[in-house]
């Protein structure tokens, strides 16, 4: 009987506080957002390979692509473009990483 | 004294790669790469770059130097202009076969490598008061026409200082360091395949390839410099294209030169 009142309690509290919160209520702080995630991490490492020269050619363009997706509300295009040219900078900072000690093989 | 401590062993390592650079040791060893795959090109013959290996491309090579080269007339506009604006009047282009020759060359007190366009833009705007764009146009021809005064010497970097030689190392770095999506470095394609077909075009030698910069590319229609070819082969492996006259470039040539001392510096500078 007692967990059953606890259950209940516990299903009303949470009802009526969504319903305080209103529908134009955003449950997402931007942490959660995938694709704010993928596009500012994207941004950083680029901006981290640019300085150390070692930027790919087509990932800055590549975020801006998934800028306009997002403008124009194809977020699942937005999400799949930010996350190509996260992986692109990436990869261009584990070339970075080497870059210096690179020399002949003969 | 953690931070004191780490700059110390830093600076040990930076001044002892340095210490340990021996250009003359990594020039043969560098020419005696192209020995080993094409034993039967002379040393010389690397002045005609790509067609120092492939015959039926050296034939086009030489119909088309046995008529009027397509470059004849920009690098007699070379010449007009290098009068025009003076560039004389600066030291260092005061004798242009002896400047070609000096350059590139690290300068101690600015603690850089200065390349033969450097001084080239530099003195245009001396003299000038304005700017010169460092790919094609005006540097490409008035460099052309300064390197013909030089054809027939030969190139002779000096790497000396300690600073020359830290500069020399991230040349030769960039050179061989794999970068942009097809994971590819410069020498992939210029050392290790040269000879070798990619898509319709063989991939030139890097052994020679400073002897004849700025060069004519047929595919420009024009003459560029060195630093205009590097940022085509960057965005060819699909890498961001750093600037003309970049520290990067800069050192890089200074690398990309020294390696091909002792060959001689060419007016014949048509490439495909």
């Amino acid at each position: 009987m007692k967990k059953m009142l606890l259950t209940t309690f516990a299903v009303f509290s949470l009802a009526a506080q969504a319903d305080y919160l209103g529908s134009s209520h955003n449950w997402n702080d931007g942490s959660s957002d995938p694709y704010k995630a993928a596009i500012a991490a994207a941004e950083s490492d680029h901006a981290k390979a640019l300085a150390a020269s070692m930027a790919w050619r087509d990932t800055g363009a590549m975020i801006k692509e998934a800028k306009k997706l997002k403008a124009a509300g194809k977020k699942d295009a937005a999400l799949a473009m930010a996350k190509k040219a996260h992986m692109q900078a990436v990869n261009a900072l584990a070339q970075a990483a080497v870059a210096g000690s690179a020399g002949p093989r003969f | 004294m953690k931070k004191l401590l780490t700059a110390v062993v830093s600076l040990g390592l930076v001044v002892g790669t340095a210490s340990a650079t021996d250009v003359e040791a990594d020039r043969k060893a560098f020419v005696g790469h192209f020995n080993s795959m094409f034993p039967n090109v002379e040393f010389a013959d690397y002045t005609n770059g790509v067609y120092a290996l492939d015959e039926g491309s050296r034939e086009q090579f030489e119909e088309i130097l046995d008529g009027i080269p397509p470059y004849e007339e920009a690098v007699e506009k070379g010449a007009a202009e290098f009068e025009k604006y003076n560039l004389a009047k600066c030291d260092a282009l005061k004798d242009p076969a002896a400047a070609r020759v000096a350059h590139p060359y690290y300068d101690e007190k600015a603690g850089t490598v200065v390349t033969l366009e450097g001084t080239i833009r530099k003195c245009y705007t001396e003299q000038t008061g304005k700017k010169m764009a460092p790919m094609k146009g005006k540097i490409a021809r008035i460099s052309s026409w300064i390197s013909d005064q030089a054809a027939g010497e030969k190139i002779n970097v000096k790497v000396e200082s300690e600073g020359a030689k830290a500069a020399y190392e991230k040349g030769k770095a960039f050179f061989f360091a794999k970068r942009g999506q097809f994971n590819m470095s410069c020498a992939d394609c210029h050392v290790y395949n040269s000879g070798k077909k990619a898509r319709a075009d063989i991939l030139s030698p890097a052994l020679g390839h400073t002897t004849h910069v700025p060069m004519y590319r047929a595919k420009w229609g024009g003459i560029g410099t060195l630093h205009r070819r590097y940022g085509g082969c960057l965005k060819n492996m699909r890498a961001k294209p750093l600037m003309a006259q970049s520290e990067e470039f800069r050192n890089m040539e200074f690398y990309h030169q020294a390696m091909s001392n002792g060959l001689e510096i060419t007016a014949d500078r048509y490439r495909k």
